[in-house]
């Protein structure tokens, strides 16, 4: 008999343990359709046992705690919350998506698939619109990164990036202003500051002004003005981390998978805006 | 009922639908102007508002930007190019926590004249933030206000086109109220001239032409109405011609009987006067008779007393000298008529005496007082001898009197006068003079009444007649000297005795009168 209250005990007690008996543990910033749409593609990509927490469903989640509790064996970290509240976590491998700028230096045990497009492919769309000088708007303590790999990709491609630093959202027009004459095209990186709501659409203005396309990050702004868009695949991204966390679960240290961009974009374009800047687009290869 | 406000003017009836018909138009007239001005007034307030709003809109649309960035040059710009139209007094425009960013005056107004508008500077709520769109976050649908468009609008040349719109329209107004009046008054005129035809008609038919009639033709209402009016005057002229003859017809015959009772009442005079004469003549007859008379009297008196002295002598003579004639007559015949003819001297004087004393009674009045013990058969007697000597040859009287009648009480002038006309009015029921009149007197026990009753066999009287007969100076003989009182006063003296007079007729066989007197004291039975 007391052996067989001791057994019911030790049931009960590492119930809840085995219940919890996961690889991954996805943090999810909220419950948004986008960052569903990565997680599903997650899920395609690697089935190993997960939990999803939502972040936005606690008032104050203790990731600490979790993680020494439960032992995932990786951690996903999906949108901007989640990869901050992660960087704490040292001892087990963390990987982000659906980050725009993720920490510029961070832990070896991390690593991920932003959301901005190698800038490489702008370069290639823009090159193919004939354009030289390129106006581009950023704040550098946000895409400062990015804009000097755009910047080395246009030195390639023979191309100019016309910069103009925004230090505040209020500032955009007038640097906007500032380029008045002197770019053949502008390209509209994600940055924040740069691009606000209050000020997108000086983006357009100008366009429409100075007889230039505008290059987007996202087919949203085709409706707006916007001459031709890169947009990223949601799903493939997800996808895309999918195949990193299997190969983290496989084995391979974090450390040895570098940051990645999006492997997979669509690239649209306003042929109406188009035929009134007189342009023509040849769609490079690539997916 | 409500009066007119114009009392001198409220007669004429086409004055009257004038002043409505106009007032009418001009109330109108006033109505739509106000309402028109009214209108255009709110037309042209909301025609501003919505400039207003559309400047200020787009303004608010193009400062986004700039209001953003709180560009003031920028804003200053956007606001002076909105500043120079012509309704706009001043351009503001304000960040959304209120902090003027630029303000432009282009001239100032009254407060009053002012109309002011605050437009918010929206951020699109279509766009979305980058991290949002690469979320592929579709597009919200509410607006940021980041700032605000305030415009003074200016009224002053909305109120100087008003103010001409109302002079226009009251001017407008006036024309067409002043035109319909004019053709009111036009068809009012063709319209009530035929009432002032039938008025004239009415009035002149009114004042007492009733030969004039309504000139009016026509089968309309009124043409009907003047036909009928015409109708009724004719009609009242010849009730009025008719109306006219009958009355000339009545005075007429008013003449007429005037003078017919003219007549009667001179005849009635005349045989007042008659007889007042007769009474004088009665008078003076008696006085003339009385004196010979009351000398033959005491003659036959003294004839009597003397022979009646004388007779013992005579007798005394013819004893001793035997019988001796005296006046061609013996003495024993002549003593004894000479004594009855000194008796009938007396006693014919007497009675000459009582029939002067009668008739002057009769003519100059008195002896009405009455008696307690009047004897009926007295009177009768009273009233033939009066009669005596009218007595006509052809008319034979016949007298019966009961001689155990009562005493009555009443005067036996007034009786005899009764019975006097009586027999008076039956001796004169013959139309050729001949007939028979009866009087006899009874005693009815049954009702404790003497009855006299004169009847006579003449024409009678007719059934019309007899209802008038007790009227006074009624008469069928007034022409010949009737007075047409008889009846009426002998009614009136029997009815003073209590008694009453009755008559009875035939016509053609004759009428009884019957006078019924109460006896002076209740019968006996038996």
């Amino acid at each position: 008999m007391p052996f067989l209250s001791l057994v019911v005990a030790v049931v009960y007690l590492l119930a809840p343990t085995l219940g919890l008996c996961y690889d991954v543990l996805i943090l999810q910033s909220l419950r948004d359709k986008g960052y569903q749409e990565a997680v599903q593609g997650f899920k395609r990509e690697c089935t190993a046992s997960s939990r999803t927490v939502v972040l936005s469903d606690f008032v104050a989640a203790d990731l600490t705690r979790m993680v020494r509790e439960e032992r995932p064996k990786l951690i996903i970290a999906v949108g901007e919350r989640a990869h901050e509240m992660s960087i704490k976590v040292r001892e087990i491998p963390v990987l982000y998506m659906m980050v725009i700028t993720p920490r510029h230096r961070l832990p070896a045990n991390h690593s991920g698939v932003g959301m901005l497009i190698d800038p490489s492919r702008y370069v290639s769309v823009l090159d193919n619109l004939g354009s030289r000088r390129i106006g581009v708007l950023f704040d550098p303590s946000r895409t400062g990164a990015y804009l000097k790999k755009a910047q080395s990709a246009a030195r390639r491609s023979g191309m100019d990036l016309v910069v103009r630093e925004v230090r505040s959202p209020r500032e955009t027009p007038a640097l906007l202003d500032s380029l008045r004459g002197r770019v053949d095209a502008i390209w509209m990186i994600p940055d924040l500051t740069a691009v606000s709501t209050a000020t997108t659409e000086a983006f357009f203005l100008f366009s429409q002004g100075e007889m230039i396309p505008v290059v987007t990050f996202s087919d949203f702004y085709l409706t707006m003005g916007g001459a031709i868009a890169l947009s990223i695949d949601r799903h493939d991204i997800g996808r895309q981390l999918g195949e990193m966390a299997r190969q983290v679960l496989d084995g391979t240290p974090v450390e040895e998978l570098p940051a990645q961009s999006p492997r997979k974009f669509t690239i649209k374009a306003n042929n109406g805006v188009l035929k009134k800047l007189r342009l023509s687009l040849t769609v490079p290869g690539g997916s | 009922m409500r009066r007119f406000p114009f009392p001198f003017l409220a007669k004429s009836f086409r004055f009257r639908l004038y002043f409505l018909y106009s007032a009418t138009i001009a109330l109108l007239t006033g109505a739509f102007v106000s309402f028109y001005v009214y209108t255009e007034f709110t037309g042209f307030r909301s025609a501003l508002i919505r400039e207003g709003r559309l400047l200020a809109t787009v303004l608010a649309q193009n400062a986004r930007l700039p209001l953003f960035a709180e560009n003031r040059e920028a804003l200053w710009t956007l606001a002076k190019s909105t500043g120079r139209y012509p309704s706009v007094l001043q351009v503001s425009i304000v960040t959304a926590d209120g902090k003027l960013l630029t303000q432009v005056k282009e001239r100032t107004a009254v407060k009053e004249r002012t109309i002011e508008m605050e437009v918010p500077v929206t951020s699109p709520g279509l766009v979305s933030s980058p991290d949002a769109v690469l979320l592929g976050h579709a597009a919200g649908d509410e607006d940021r206000v980041i700032g605000r468009v305030r415009l003074s609008l200016d009224t002053s040349d909305m109120r100087e086109r008003l103010r001409k719109l109302i002079y226009a329209s009251i001017g407008i107004g006036i024309a067409f109220w002043a035109l319909a009046s004019l053709l009111s008054y036009q068809i009012l005129n063709r319209v009530t001239a035929s009432f002032n035809l039938m008025m004239g008609g009415i009035e002149k038919i009114g004042s007492g032409n009733l030969s004039a009639r309504v000139a009016l033709d026509g089968d309309d209402e009124l043409g009907r109405a003047a036909n009928a009016i015409n109708e009724m005057a004719a009609s009242l002229e010849l009730r009025e011609l008719e109306n006219r003859e009958l009355q000339e017809e009545l005075i007429n015959a008013m003449k007429l009987e005037v003078q017919e009772e003219k007549k009667q009442v001179m005849a009635r005079l005349i045989q007042t006067n008659k007889m007042t004469s007769l009474g004088l003549l009665l008078s003076s007859m008696a006085h003339e008779i009385n004196n010979p008379n009351a000398s033959i009297r005491f003659s036959g008196h003294l004839i009597e007393k003397m022979w009646r002295d004388a007779v013992p002598l005579l007798d005394g003579v013819r004893r001793e000298e035997g019988d001796f004639y005296l006046g061609g007559v013996p003495f024993a015949t002549a003593r004894d008529a000479v004594a009855e003819n000194a008796a009938k001297i007396v006693e014919n004087s007497e009675r000459i005496a009582r029939v002067v004393q009668g008739l002057r009674e009769y003519g100059v009045g008195g002896g009405t007082k009455r008696r307690p013990n009047l004897d009926v058969n007295g009177a009768v007697s009273g009233a033939l001898s009066v009669l005596a000597c009218q007595m006509k040859q052809q008319v034979m009287l016949k007298t019966s009197l009961c001689p155990t009648l009562p005493p009555v009480n009443g005067s036996q002038q007034q009786i005899e006068q009764v019975l006097i006309n009586l027999i008076t009015n039956a001796m004169q029921a013959f139309p050729n003079g001949c007939g028979e009149v009866v009087v006899t007197t009874a005693l009815d026990r049954e009702q404790n009444e003497v009855v006299v009753v004169v009847r006579d066999n003449g024409v009678g009287i007719e059934e019309e007649t007899m209802h008038r007969l007790f009227e006074p100076f009624y008469s069928t003989r007034l022409e010949s000297g009737g007075s047409g009182l008889g009846l009426y006063i002998s009614q009136y003296i029997v009815a003073d005795h209590g008694g009453k007079l009755v008559l009875t007729s035939r016509p053609g066989e004759g009428t009884t009168a019957q006078v019924r007197l109460p006896a002076a004291e209740p019968l006996t039975s038996g």
